[in-house]
């Protein structure tokens, strides 16, 4: 998957280069990196709506709480018995929710052309592209951290000959990071972003369980 | 922001929704490391930081760090002052790694302005702070009933008669008006005539129906001021045994109380148990009225009185449950020339469950009653059997060396009073709090006075007396281990400090009062200690009497055999945020006033 939208970046990158997101597509020479989760109706990309979208800065060691993105969605057709039982989001915890177009122009605002992190990120860009490409003609073109990759990378050293457990629920535990609002768009963020600040900016987790 | 901020923690619990919602959106989250300097003294501070996750120390600026203030845990707040202040004077440094909340100093003056209750708590020292929160706490140490006052709602209007009504108006009088007392006046004065008056009076003394009513009027009113709480005028009349007490506001007759109106206020009836000490004709029927005594602490302590009352009630009843044991135990020939003393906290009139004994006899000199000692051991015995434990020290009244004559003792008192060693000044510190609960209360002033006379100005003595006080650290630091098994003992580092600082200062001003709290007032009124400082230690002094109480009503219904061996235990971790900030707030008064008394009897060095 990373490759073909490797290519599409740079597809896109010629196109916009002059419009009225040219911004979005400059490379970035910040130390900041925006947290961003959804919540949506599905894991598979193609059935997925967003319900929700949280995000938050990063800048150094702090998580910028203050300056955050919050939104909720107009309901979807589709809001189905089964993502409600995970994220305990009804149809009637959305009727103040926005609309779709809003909220995505809300967030390129917000994401600038900073670096995107996220656990299982390319998820997330994947369900946001699919809806962003009809309307604007390209797909987030920001660089992506996984979180997971960042904490994989930092725990293999140790983890001679097994495989490193990835769960968030695991990765928060080892990391000692609380989790704020497990299973709410921006509480995830905010999680994840704690737990980023935490690898790169912390001791490498000890090994005790 | 999230739910990781607990807004229902005091201070922040004092905003409006309003005022919430702007801490809300203003927050942000930082992280550092395990041994980063989060605020350095010199700093300008962001704003107050809310520790989300970890531990931080305060300490004194420099490389040295070698004294640390105060440690701060998870819903800990630091750097408020440092923020209002403009400039931080002490290092906060991250002793694990630490993820904090941080309010930019901005909004925390937007709220201080817009709150006025909030910017106390953030200002304000100590006692004040207690006020706020015991307002807006879970009302855990005064119940709302507590707080009734001897206003209007219970004040009976008096049934007034002039000099010179006979009996028999009297008594019709008090029918028509379902009164049952009235005051009789007499000149300017009043005196209460009770139904039982008018009865004795006829029946007994078989005086005359037109015989005047004020000649059988008692003039000596109790009386209380109608802004006293309601159950100091119950306190009252446990102890003075009558069952009205008369409303006065100055000079003015304001009205009557009535104990059963008191008592309707109160759904345990410490009264029923006094009745029941009082017409105890047996040993047996004491002991069953004793036995009811902790039933009536519990239903208090859980109905949330405030813990000074309680200690007041309760010392009331243990008094009299030990005066009437002495009735019955001492022989009516030999009780004129004997008092009963209690000492130590009993003494004080601060125990609140059950406590050790700490009794003795004195004797008139000269006195010869050769069972004396086999009385007193048997005075012991039952004590012990009506649940007061026994002293492990032995002081108590079955132990020869606390029988004394008025001039053994007071030899007993210089001879302690001149050593320097250990035993004796514990036994002196034990002595100077005594307070006479029957017999002849004259042998026990005799003693008491001369004692005092004795001591006038030997700042020798009273150096090493208030040595003590300052002998152990103030668990200051302690609150950083919660994660370890954390506890205090706070006799040692809170109690013990503040009773044997006041009780010295109390001695060399010769205050005859013996209770820590009516020593700390009557200090305040001589000049001897500020007022804020004074209304700070007995604060002080209440929440670590009450936070450990609680404990160890915790730990008695634990455990198999109602036996607490860990009394003055204090776990940190069974403490809410709300009174760890008080105990550690607490704790610094504690500080403060060891501070004085190191200064005040040059401790120091």
């Amino acid at each position: 998957m990373i490759i073909p939208r490797t290519i599409r970046r740079l597809q896109d990158r010629r196109t916009h280069k002059s419009g009225p997101w040219a911004n979005l597509f400059e490379s970035y020479d910040g130390d900041e990196v925006v947290s961003l989760d959804c919540e949506t109706t599905s894991l598979e990309v193609g059935q997925a709506e967003i319900l929700s979208i949280g995000a938050v800065r990063i800048q150094g060691k702090k998580v910028k709480t203050s300056d955050r993105l919050d939104i909720r969605l107009k309901p979807p057709a589709s809001l189905s018995g089964e993502s409600i039982k995970v994220h305990k989001i009804r149809a009637s915890d959305l009727v103040d929710g926005i609309e779709l177009e809003d909220a995505l122009e809300q967030l390129l605002n917000f994401i600038g052309n900073r670096p995107i992190l996220g656990y299982y990120v390319n998820y997330d860009i994947r369900v946001i592209d699919k809806f962003l490409r009809p309307l604007y003609g390209f797909g987030l073109p920001n660089k992506a951290i996984e979180l997971s990759h960042v904490y994989h990378d930092i725990i293999k050293w140790k983890h001679v000959g097994g495989d490193v457990d990835l769960r968030f629920d695991t990765i928060a535990s080892k990391l000692d990071i609380p989790i704020i609002q497990r299973h709410t768009a921006l509480g995830d963020a905010i999680t994840v972003a704690l737990m980023y600040v935490r690898l790169k900016h912390g001791q490498s987790p000890s090994h005790t369980h | 922001m999230t739910d990781s901020f607990k807004m229902d923690n005091i201070p922040f619990s004092l905003l409006d929704q309003q005022e919430q919602a702007l801490v809300n959106t203003n927050l942000d989250l930082a992280y550092f490391q395990q041994g980063e300097k989060i605020i350095a003294a010199g700093d300008v501070p962001e704003g107050v930081h809310v520790i989300l996750k970890g531990r931080v120390r305060e300490s004194e600026a420099g490389e040295d760090q070698q004294h640390v203030y105060v440690h701060y845990e998870n819903e800990d707040y630091f750097g408020g002052w440092s923020a209002l202040r403009g400039r931080a004077i002490h290092d906060f440094i991250a002793e694990e790694e630490t993820i904090c909340h941080i309010l930019p100093t901005r909004i925390l003056l937007e709220l201080m302005q817009s709150n006025a209750l909030f910017a106390d708590y953030f200002q304000q020292d100590f006692a004040v702070k207690t006020e706020i929160a015991a307002q807006h706490g879970k009302g855990q140490d005064m119940a709302e009933f507590m707080l009734s006052k001897i206003t209007s709602a219970t004040i009976r209007e008096p049934l007034i008669v002039d000099e010179g009504t006979s009996i028999r108006a009297a008594t019709q009088l008090m029918r028509e008006s379902k009164a049952d007392c009235l005051l009789a006046r007499k000149g300017g004065r009043f005196g209460m005539v009770t139904g039982t008056d008018l009865l004795d009076a006829v029946v007994l003394k078989g005086l005359a129906l037109d015989s005047d009513v004020s000649d059988l009027a008692s003039y000596r009113l109790v009386t209380a001021d109608p802004d006293d709480y309601l159950f100091n005028a119950l306190v009252m009349m446990t102890r003075q045994q009558i069952e009205r007490v008369v409303v006065m506001s100055g000079q003015t007759l304001v009205g009557v109380v009535e104990l059963t109106d008191v008592l309707s206020y109160f759904s345990s009836h410490s009264h029923v148990i006094g009745i029941r000490i009082e017409r105890a004709s047996s040993i047996d029927d004491l002991r069953e009225a004793a036995q009811g005594l902790n039933d009536l602490i519990k239903a208090l302590i859980s109905t949330g009185v405030k813990i000074r009352f309680t200690m007041d009630l309760l010392a009331a009843m243990n008094g009299r449950i030990i005066a009437k044991l002495f009735d019955l135990v001492i022989p009516v020939d030999m009780q004129p020339h004997v008092c009963l003393i209690v000492m130590g906290s009993e003494g004080r009139g601060e125990q609140i469950m059950k406590t050790d004994q700490d009794n003795a006899l004195l004797f008139r000199d000269g006195l010869s009653w050769a069972a004396m000692q086999q009385v007193m051991n048997s005075f012991s015995e039952q004590l012990i059997s009506f649940g007061f434990p026994p002293c492990p020290g032995n002081i108590m009244v079955s132990n020869p060396e606390w029988v004394n004559s008025v001039g053994d003792w007071t030899q007993k008192l210089s001879d302690w009073a001149e050593t320097c060693e250990g035993e004796a000044q514990m036994k002196l510190a034990i002595a100077v709090d005594a307070k006479p609960v029957a017999g002849n209360q004259a042998l026990f002033k005799v003693a008491r006075n001369w004692f005092l006379r004795h001591l006038r100005n030997n700042d020798v003595f009273f150096s090493h007396f208030a040595r003590a006080a300052i002998e152990f650290d103030t668990p200051l630091t302690f609150f950083g281990n919660l994660k370890d098994k954390a506890e205090l003992d706070i006799k040692k580092g809170g109690i013990f400090p503040i009773v044997h600082g006041v009780r010295t200062l109390a001695l060399e001003h010769r205050i005859l009062a013996t209770n820590t709290y009516k020593r700390i007032e009557a200090l305040i009124e001589s000049g001897q200690l500020q007022e804020k400082e004074g209304k700070e230690i007995s604060e002080a002094l209440s929440l670590f009497v009450q936070l450990r109480l609680r404990q160890q009503m915790r730990r008695v219904e634990e455990s198999d055999d109602g036996f607490d061996p860990t009394p003055n235990l204090i776990e940190l971790q069974r403490l809410n945020k709300m009174e760890r900030d008080l105990l550690r707030d607490a704790l610094q008064v504690v500080k403060s006033f060891k501070k004085h008394l190191t200064l005040r009897y040059h401790l120091g060095g």
